[in-house]
């Protein structure tokens, strides 16, 4: 059940100022950092980043390409991917674009797939796997060997994802149209499996400022109750010493921190994995106690890391 | 959808193709499994690694696609633009491409038809009727077309000499 916090003069103040509805200010004063800057910083457009395909290209031939058109980049903590500091012209409308030499994505995205720890060879599970952002860049990290299945209910986003695969040149990727749940009928083990659970997404509301009154609880509820089904799913197709990576891009404790605490709670043989990136994950949520094991956990705030808001848990399985 | 490996006229269609592009060598060592709708009218080729092959022939899941496609078997083989693009990068770029300009280039990518002057060079020896790969000055394929002239022809000024089929703008507008 999503936790309300009581209302004060500073959430009625921000919610205010900011436009959004008031127990969503309360709850954030609960857990980020610096919540004006925080919400000062949902109101510009987010920083965007492109990541390059090495199956097509590589970095240094592409950054000369696009700075020749007038674009600047900055490197990254994820070596393929850039920031782009200029851009003259929409980054989507270049040629290089359209031959898959890179894939727009933000940061955060990168680094879930980057905590998977991926090798050359390795068999893949991508569980809500449209429009294709992540595969691709597993697809790449693994040099288009071993394989990746990536799953994907929705008919509409499982062919967008067909034409970013293609536009990339993966081939190692074979997609399947159900959902996590019906995924254990392939009885195959994975030695990595990715799971970018649909959320609320509260981390875009720069991207999508309606969500500031859209949003309701009930999301938040509706949202957790489905992870929660996924995530037990998702451990089960993990072979012995392998990773699952969970990420949502959502700040609300309820689909990040909680889900995660009771899977490791469940299991006694799943550890949290520390990760290089990021804030620490929540130990505590109103009356909510976690276990120490979930400080590995990562938080992404767009005022603090220039990401859009996502949280990344990396389980290993022992 | 039914997946299965090329029989003995599939795989010569498909060879003819890949010769024709150059890229017979770099296929040599690489699987291609065949994706047929149930009416088996249209096939799809696709380029798989052993992985998905072994999955595939297991035979227990039918999946909603699997690898790159390369393109269909029709009457001849049509690669599609992930095709071409392997074809332009991996064969030996000798027989049946047509290069345009850079003016050309955006146009061309959004499925705009060739004019004469816009053509950089062609292949020796393009008849009329004939399949194409066009690229880009930096030799990367932008789109797939079919030639209207034949030998110099392909480059009078003022007219259109090459139909774009396909072209790799196709991804932008299918995508969302």
């Amino acid at each position: 059940m999503t936790i309300i916090f009581s209302k004060s003069q500073q959430s009625a103040n921000l919610s205010a100022k900011y436009g959004y509805d008031e127990w969503l200010v309360s709850r954030f004063l609960e857990y980020v950092p610096d919540v004006d800057g925080f919400l000062s910083k949902m109101e510009i457009a987010p920083t965007q980043y492109i990541r390059v395909n090495t199956l097509k290209t590589h970095a240094a031939k592409l950054v000369k390409r696009l700075q020749l058109k007038g674009f600047e980049l900055k490197t990254t903590v994820v070596p393929e991917v850039f920031a782009v500091t200029k851009a003259p012209f929409a980054t989507g409308a270049t040629t290089e674009y359209l031959l898959g030499h890179y894939y727009i994505q933000d940061l955060s995205s990168c680094i879930a797939v980057e905590a998977l720890d991926i090798a050359p060879g390795q068999a893949v599970l991508d569980v809500a796997a449209a429009p294709g952002g992540k595969t691709t860049f597993m697809a790449q990290r693994m040099n288009n060997s071993g394989i990746i299945i990536a799953l994907e209910p929705n008919t509409r986003r499982a062919r967008s994802m067909l034409f970013n695969l293609a536009r990339c040149g993966v081939y190692n990727t074979s997609v399947f149209k159900t959902d996590a749940v019906r995924a254990c009928l392939f009885e195959m083990k994975f030695d990595r499996v990715l799971l970018d659970a649909p959320c609320s997404c509260e981390g875009v509301i720069a991207k999508d400022p309606t969500r500031k009154t859209s949003h309701t609880p009930e999301d938040v509820d509706y949202c957790s109750r489905i992870q929660e089904k996924m995530i037990e799913t998702a451990v089960r197709a993990v072979k012995p010493g392998g990773i699952l990576v969970y990420s949502t891009c959502s700040f609300a404790p309820e689909e990040n921190e909680m889900v995660i605490d009771r899977l490791v709670q469940n299991y006694y043989n799943i550890t949290v994995e520390p990760m290089n990136y990021g804030s620490g994950g929540l130990v505590r949520f109103g009356d909510m106690v976690f276990g120490d094991p979930l400080k590995n956990s990562r938080r992404f705030y767009p005022h603090l890391h220039d990401t859009t808001g996502f949280f990344i848990a990396k389980l290993r399985v022992n | 959808m039914i997946y299965c490996k090329p029989n003995r006229n599939e795989r010569t269609k498909i060879n003819r193709a890949l010769d024709r592009w150059g890229a017979f060598d770099f296929f040599k060592d690489k699987v291609l499994v065949l994706q047929k709708d149930d009416t088996k009218k249209k096939i799809v080729v696709c380029l798989v690694n052993e992985k998905i092959e072994e999955l595939l022939m297991a035979g227990v899941i039918s999946p909603y696609s699997i690898g790159l496609a390369i393109g269909e078997l029709r009457k001849e083989f049509i690669p599609s633009i992930a095709g071409a693009d392997l074809f332009a990068r991996y064969g030996k770029r000798n027989k049946f491409y047509i290069i345009v300009t850079e003016k050309a280039e955006k146009l061309v990518s959004y499925g705009r038809d060739i004019m004469g002057e816009s053509i950089v060079e062609a292949s020796e020896g393009l008849a009329e009727n004939e399949l194409v790969i066009l690229l880009n000055s930096s030799h990367e394929a932008i789109a797939i077309g079919r030639t209207r002239f034949s030998g110099n022809s392909l480059l009078q000024k003022g007219r259109v000499t090459v139909t774009t089929l396909t072209d790799a703008g196709y991804y932008l507008r299918e995508e969302g």
